[in-house]
């Protein structure tokens, strides 16, 4: 089977949202999934030498809910656990859910974009490029709020690493779709 | 993976090498000190002195410590002690931060910051 064969294949997954109670309940139930996996990833180990890098594994239901329901909750996925994870561990107030926040939106943004080309791109090129655009807004804010361009020299490699990580999580998250019930 | 994703993913690690000196060229000016910036305002600590000082934060205190031409945060009051779990930094460019506390640490890279004190 040809590669073109292939992401046709990958990509030709039947959307579950026929009404809005059935996107409703989808919706939900990759939240809550996002929820569990960011409170998750949260008390693993940090990922040395870059213990400020995270495995994105909550991508992994945003990357689902993108491909079986769409953009649009797709994005209340991605908002929804940065607000909700906030809330739970108390630092919604604080600055951590603000860079949470803009590396939300623009790894939500950035799939959103690419899924809009259709079959041309797939699962882990969403997700790669997600992951490093959500480094890049990081680090930006993070620079802005610290008042300091020096943060931003760990930029490229950390963008190197979330690259690779980026394509593990769609990997996981092509799995877990193609597992899913079509009806 | 397609080959429009091939071809992005490329692209993006090519973008993300190219800038990776001239990050590290920025954010290095002066290699010979630890550039400290938080809330109580920026200072300097000379690398080829030992010595530990304590930072305010936003949330509290950090101390940070230059030992042996390096240097690294050894306590902090934040959540997740990102900034300690990052080690001891010496090379030009690298940096510590503790987003919380509002505290960056860096080798050289005043980043055209007027500074407020230089610590002996």
């Amino acid at each position: 089977m040809s590669s073109s064969m292939l992401a046709s294949a990958e990509l030709a997954v039947p959307r579950l949202v026929v009404g809005s109670t059935r996107r409703a309940a989808v919706g939900a139930a990759l939240l809550a999934c996002a929820c569990v996996l960011g409170l998750l990833e949260s008390s693993l180990p940090p990922l040395l030498p870059a213990p400020w890098l995270r495995l994105g594994l909550a991508n992994i239901a945003v990357v689902a809910a993108l491909a079986v329901a769409g953009r649009r909750t797709a994005v209340i996925v991605a908002m929804g656990r940065v607000f909700l994870v906030g809330l739970a561990t108390g630092t919604l107030a604080g600055p951590v859910t603000l860079i949470a926040g803009a590396g939300a939106v623009a790894s939500v943004g950035v799939m959103c974009l690419l899924e809009s080309f259709g079959t041309r791109y797939s699962m882990l090129g969403w997700s790669a490029a997600g992951s490093a655009a959500h480094v890049l807004a990081q680090f930006g804010v993070a620079a802005v709020l610290l008042r300091s361009s020096a943060l931003l020299s760990l930029a490229p490699p950390s963008i190197l690493i979330a690259l690779c990580l980026g394509a593990g999580v769609g990997l996981l998250a092509r799995t877990v779709v193609s597992r899913l019930p079509s009806r | 993976m397609t080959r429009a994703d091939r071809l992005l993913v490329a692209g993006i690690a090519i973008a993300a090498l190219l800038a990776w000196p001239l990050a590290a060229v920025a954010a290095s000016n002066d290699a010979q000190s630890a550039v400290i910036a938080g809330p109580a305002g920026t200072s300097m600590l000379p690398l080829d002195t030992d010595t530990t000082v304590a930072v305010e934060g936003h949330l509290g205190s950090l101390r940070v410590r230059v030992e042996h031409g390096s240097v690294r945060v050894v306590g902090s009051c934040c959540p997740n002690h990102v900034c300690v779990k990052t080690g001891a930094i010496r090379a030009p460019g690298s940096v510590v931060a503790c987003v919380p506390n509002g505290v960056t640490v860096s080798i050289g890279g005043s980043d055209d910051v007027e500074l407020d004190a230089r610590i002996r």
